[in-house]
């Protein structure tokens, strides 16, 4: 047991320097796409403490979505950008010491709200068997979580058609104004 | 609940889903060329009818308790079967609204979609789906409920804001609403999560039972976790600090799609606003109220400061929207616990609501035919408007009118409500600061009166709205009169919609 | 618990230990006589021209955004497939309104031209 906590904070050690040193990167570096880069570390930081914390099926989430997909996305975005590619962005504006003192207060609440607080939750008899298995996942679903299932099922549909009508270049579906009034 | 039930429960949501997916089909359908197309937006209308037929026909199964609509499938999931939406009046009347909303936008965008819009068949389909997204987040009971519709409610925006693609104002618009909602929904999800780890529910009702009958002190968490939700509601609300996205996307975005957004994300702002603190949070009231007593302040002030000095109507307008909500915030800060009381501040806020939806789409209709005819919505477009078409100039009196509050106006049956709810609860200095907003609010509002009725524009030939555009205006400005005139079947249909609330809190 | 990841910790710590010798190490014991065709992208292959950080069309960024919305689709059917023999027909039937749904969207890109690069 000794063995097995002293790995858990070993690891924990681990992923809060990727994760804040990621997320710290992305915010001081001067080169967009290793902004980027530096967010894939961070965002596998938090793929490590899904994986502390028992969430499996979160875990591969995390990783399929954010780091196979929408990192690729922000990366695509970068490369399709003129002038991204340049490492001259500069990250600072006149306002960044109003920035940093907000969160630097954000942060202070935050650690002595979460100080304070006697956490319900942590000697409820579900948490020291927390691993919820992915068929109860799977019953919550399409049972009282039926609403909202279907509702993302909408909403991506939406989303879909977003992407056409925002990254479509051209159409061939339309009426002919659309061609004289496009200017690209 | 049978699964009969459960369908009917739903029914003005799954009508309103399938005609924005006919709507999305036919366009897909009707090629290039089809002549069919035309009809469209007359489909698209045709939906909000049957929204609102839907609504009424379930009228009776909502109007006198909540209906929880619960999902079961014959299987036991584990006793968990917390539901996620609710039909009480309050939602009815939120999906009363929306149809109303839907039909006013659709109405009034027809020339303007043919003459500025690349993809029909999909703005109409968004419109119908925002306003799925207003009635959904109306009726949520659960924070992830309510997290997931508003979350969609603001994708729906920001592609609508960013439909022009080829404007370059429209385009940067679209980016500022995104990037300040994106944090804006971060801060409330993370405030949403903090209820969570306090309480172990998602349900809005369990939740206020935990926190009530915890012996352990929870405020040191529900504290941060309140202005974190604020954060994300104001945001949709567009109240100061979290308006600045507001004026920048309402001048970029497509006008039919900025008179949408004055008022349906605002509207689905205030329902989730007033059903999450009521039901969820009603232990720590005198908080949330001193915390939105001030932002109401602020509200009111800057964006009455701020129109002052806008050249652009649809900037105007924005502006002018902060500060109505500012108004409206009135209504929920002055609520009154006795409900036998004319106001209880709940019903004002309605009132308001249902008053300033008429009049700020009807003067948005108006802003869309001087656009559609001048191609500009500056101030001095509006120029000789009472000698061009004088039904556009009159009705859009009637809508400033109703704006600053004066008779025989539904905004001042509004401004009555929500004012006389603050006096009744002795807070004279919200009311003071609302009436002297509301007479700055008359410069700016002249401003747009005086080119109308005494600009010159010496070679503007008169011009023709359109039979669309001319049946919304004309609708809007009815109903503007009908609220004041007969104001009694409306402040009886508000107050009914509150009860329920009231009598939880 | 965690000790099922172990072998996930084992393999993170090989490749970051593989990554490192493999940079350090030939720094320090490799003979560093540089010349021009050593020092080119494809050493014996095709000659590079232009610049590498050009424009790429839009045309990849809208492939992308439609990745990532299938991506976070086909996440929804994992959990629902697990128990797919307990949920018996009302399982079936949410899962094909989710996936006609997503039937609908994919034939808009196909007849509006979204899987075509232009």
């Amino acid at each position: 047991m000794a063995i097995e906590q002293a790995l858990q904070i070993f690891v924990f050690v681990i992923l809060t320097l990727m994760t804040l040193g990621g997320g710290l990167a992305v915010v001081t570096s001067r080169n967009l796409f290793h902004a980027a880069l530096s967010l894939i570390l961070s965002l596998a930081g938090v793929v490590g403490y899904y994986v502390l914390l028992d969430a499996g099926f979160l875990a591969i989430v995390q990783l399929l979505i954010y780091i196979g997909a929408i990192s690729i996305l922000i990366l695509f975005s970068i490369m399709l950008t003129r002038g991204l590619m340049t490492p001259r962005q500069v990250q600072r504006n006149e306002q960044w010491w109003i920035a940093a003192l907000v969160v630097f207060l954000t942060f202070v609440v935050l650690i002595v709200a979460l100080w304070q607080m006697v956490w319900p939750i942590a000697d409820d008899e579900a948490l020291r068997t927390p691993n919820v298995a992915i068929s109860q996942l799977g019953e919550a679903l399409v049972g009282p979580y039926a609403i909202p299932f279907e509702i993302i099922s909408v909403l991506l549909l939406v989303a879909l058609v977003g992407a056409i009508v925002l990254a479509r270049e051209t159409e061939n579906n339309q009426g002919s104004h659309a061609e004289a009034g496009s200017s690209e | 609940m049978t699964l009969t039930q459960f369908l009917v429960l739903l029914l003005p949501e799954l009508v309103l889903t399938l005609v924005a997916l006919v709507v999305l089909g036919l366009d897909m359908l009707w090629r290039n060329g089809n002549g069919s197309r035309h009809l469209l937006p007359w489909i698209a209308l045709a939906g909000t009818v049957a929204l609102l037929v839907a609504a009424v026909l379930i009228w009776p199964l909502g109007s006198t308790g909540g209906a929880a609509i619960t999902f079961t499938t014959g299987k036991d999931f584990g006793g968990d079967q917390t539901p996620m939406m609710v039909l009480d009046p309050l939602a009815l009347f939120f999906k009363l609204f929306t149809a109303i909303v839907l039909a006013l936008v659709l109405l009034s965008s027809g020339n303007y979609v043919r003459a500025h819009i690349r993809f029909h068949g999909e703005f109409y389909a968004l419109i119908l789906f925002a306003g799925l997204a207003m009635t959904l987040s109306a009726a949520a009971t659960n924070l992830l409920m309510i997290y997931l519709s508003l979350e969609f409610l603001s994708i729906t925006s920001y592609l609508l804001t960013g439909y022009l693609r080829e404007d370059e104002r429209s385009t940067e618009g679209a980016v500022k609403y995104f990037v300040y909602g994106a944090t804006a929904s971060a801060v409330m999800l993370y405030g949403f999560s903090l209820l969570y780890g306090a309480t172990g529910t998602l349900d809005l009702a369990s939740i206020a039972a935990v926190l009530t009958g915890s012996v352990i002190p929870v405020h040191w968490l529900v504290y941060p976790a309140l202005i974190m939700v604020l954060v994300g509601l104001g945001f949709k609300i567009a109240l100061v600090p979290f308006h600045q996205w507001a004026p920048d996307a309402y001048e970029g975005a497509p006008t039919p799609v900025t008179a949408f957004l004055s008022v349906g994300p605002k509207a689905a702002g205030f329902a989730v606003l007033m059903r999450l603190l009521l039901t969820a949070l009603p232990g720590f009231q005198l908080d949330w109220i001193s915390v939105l007593a001030g932002v109401a302040i602020v509200t009111m002030t800057l964006g009455n400061l701020v129109a002052l000095w806008q050249s652009n109507v649809k900037r105007l307008l924005a502006y002018s929207s902060i500060a109505q909500a500012g108004y409206m915030l009135i209504g929920l800060v002055a609520l009154a616990p006795e409900a036998h009381s004319w106001t209880t501040g709940l019903n004002g806020l309605l009132i308001y609501l249902f008053a300033y939806l008429f009049t700020n789409l009807g003067a948005f209709a108006v802003v869309i035919a001087v656009e559609n005819h001048t191609g500009s919505a500056q101030l001095d477009a509006f120029a000789g408007l009472m000698r061009r078409n004088s039904f556009l100039a009159i009705t859009m009196f009637l809508f400033l009118l109703s704006l600053i509050g004066i008779p025989p106006t539904a905004g001042f049956v509004g401004k009555l409500f929500v004012f006389g709810a603050a006096i009744q609860r002795q807070m004279i200095m919200l009311a003071v600061v609302g009436i002297v907003n509301s007479v700055i609010s008359v410069y700016y509002y002249y401003a747009i009166m005086r080119q109308m009725f005494f600009g010159e524009a010496p070679d503007a030939p008169p011009f023709d709205e359109g039979p669309g555009l001319r049946v919304a205006v004309g609708v809007a400005a009815l109903m503007v009169l009908m609220i004041a005139l007969y104001a009694e079947p409306f402040i009886r249909l508000a107050s009914d919609s509150v009860s329920l609330l009231a009598a939880s809190f | 618990m965690l000790i099922e990841f172990i072998p996930v910790l084992v393999l993170f710590a090989l490749a970051t230990a593989i990554a490192v010798i493999a940079l350090v190490l030939p720094a320090f014991l490799g003979p560093r006589r540089p010349s021009r065709a050593k020092i080119e992208t494809y050493e014996s292959g095709k000659l590079p021209y232009g610049d590498a950080r050009y424009k790429v069309p839009i045309g990849y960024y809208k492939i992308a955004l439609l990745f990532v919305i299938f991506d976070l689709e086909v996440i929804f059917f994992y959990p629902w497939a697990v128990v797919l023999r307990q949920l018996h027909v009302f399982g079936l039937i949410e899962m094909g309104i989710f996936t006609a749904l997503l039937v609908v969207g994919y034939v808009y890109e196909w007849k509006k031209g979204g899987f075509e690069m232009e």
